[in-house]
């Protein structure tokens, strides 16, 4: 954990202007700093997902703007001298956890093999949602960090919680 | 003819679809603002040129030929990846009708995440792709 230090951070609104610019700002911060093709592309890659994610997955349509300005939504992008961490943040309904816990238990519990299986039959068998997802993001985040997605919920009240998922992108394999 | 001739965008592929030079062709990024509105109307161009060869029973003049597919993409999120995995399984599914479809996968030198997917894709209909490396 040498040297961790936050790269991009966006606390608050979140609209597909906001995610062009902070994918854009990415980008062009990887070049400059000349990380290897492979690295730079993982990482947007994965920003990308997460800030797909937090625009069509959260749960903030009927939340009051007091709960939504005590929880906003977030996106944080640190780096060490080992890593690039994708933190994102953002409220869920606790109806939905038990889904999103099933899903991520389930990718958490395979290897790379069975990550690939699953992505190859999500393709084939995946439905494209009202939002445009083919809920196959999350496979696709363990596809590429190649790591298990850490991820919490915590209670907020008894309709909501905040979702919290943590990504990691190694830069030294 | 260009049946399909979509400039480039910040987010989404130019695509082109030129059954007189048989090359269908993406290249660029690819994470649309709509995915359906982007993708459906590609996949529908494809159903109807290959339903239309079959009913005009022109299938001898095209599987005599092979139909260049190239995918010459830098980046696409996960929503396209399941319309270009329909793509692929669309020209497949015609291949076995009699038509005569080759893929063709670019991937910059150094990206094997690129050659990882494309070889997913290419297991998903057990046909080997061409893979292409495009050095910068």
């Amino acid at each position: 954990m040498k040297n961790k230090h936050i790269v991009i951070k966006h606390i608050g609104n979140f609209n597909s202007e906001i995610i062009d610019s902070i994918l854009l700002s990415i980008k062009n911060l990887l070049v400059k700093d000349n990380y290897p093709l492979i690295i730079r592309k993982r990482v947007y890659n994965i920003s990308v997902e997460c800030l797909d994610n937090i625009l069509k997955h959260s749960d903030i349509h009927t939340v009051s703007k007091k709960l939504y300005d005590d929880n906003p939504s977030s996106f944080i992008l640190e780096k060490d001298d080992t890593a690039f961490y994708v933190k994102i943040g953002n409220i869920i309904l606790n109806e939905n956890i038990k889904n999103v816990d099933n899903k991520l238990k389930k990718i958490n519990s395979l290897n790379l093999d069975g990550i690939n299986e699953l992505y190859k039959n999500s393709l084939q068998n995946g439905e494209i949602s009202k939002k445009g997802g083919a809920g196959l993001g999350l496979i696709v985040m363990s596809k590429t960090t190649k790591e298990k997605i850490l991820y919490s919920f915590d209670e907020i009240n008894n309709k909501f919680s905040y979702f919290v998922m943590n990504l990691k992108i190694r830069i030294d394999n | 003819m260009k049946i399909l001739n979509i400039e480039a965008t910040l987010k989404s592929p130019k695509v082109i679809f030129d059954t007189e030079n048989f090359i269908f062709e993406m290249q660029g990024n690819s994470r649309p603002e709509n995915v359906r509105n982007f993708y459906y109307p590609i996949l529908d161009a494809l159903k109807r040129f290959y339903e239309s060869a079959l009913e005009n029973n022109k299938l001898e003049q095209f599987s005599s030929k092979i139909f260049k597919y190239n995918f010459k993409l830098e980046y696409f999120n996960s929503s396209s990846a399941k319309f270009i995995s329909d793509i692929i399984l669309l020209i497949d599914n015609y291949n076995k009708k009699g038509f005569n479809n080759k893929i063709y996968w670019y991937f910059e030198d150094g990206d094997e995440d690129m050659i990882e997917v494309g070889e997913d894709f290419s297991e998903m209909i057990n046909v080997p792709f061409n893979f292409i490396m495009i050095k910068k």
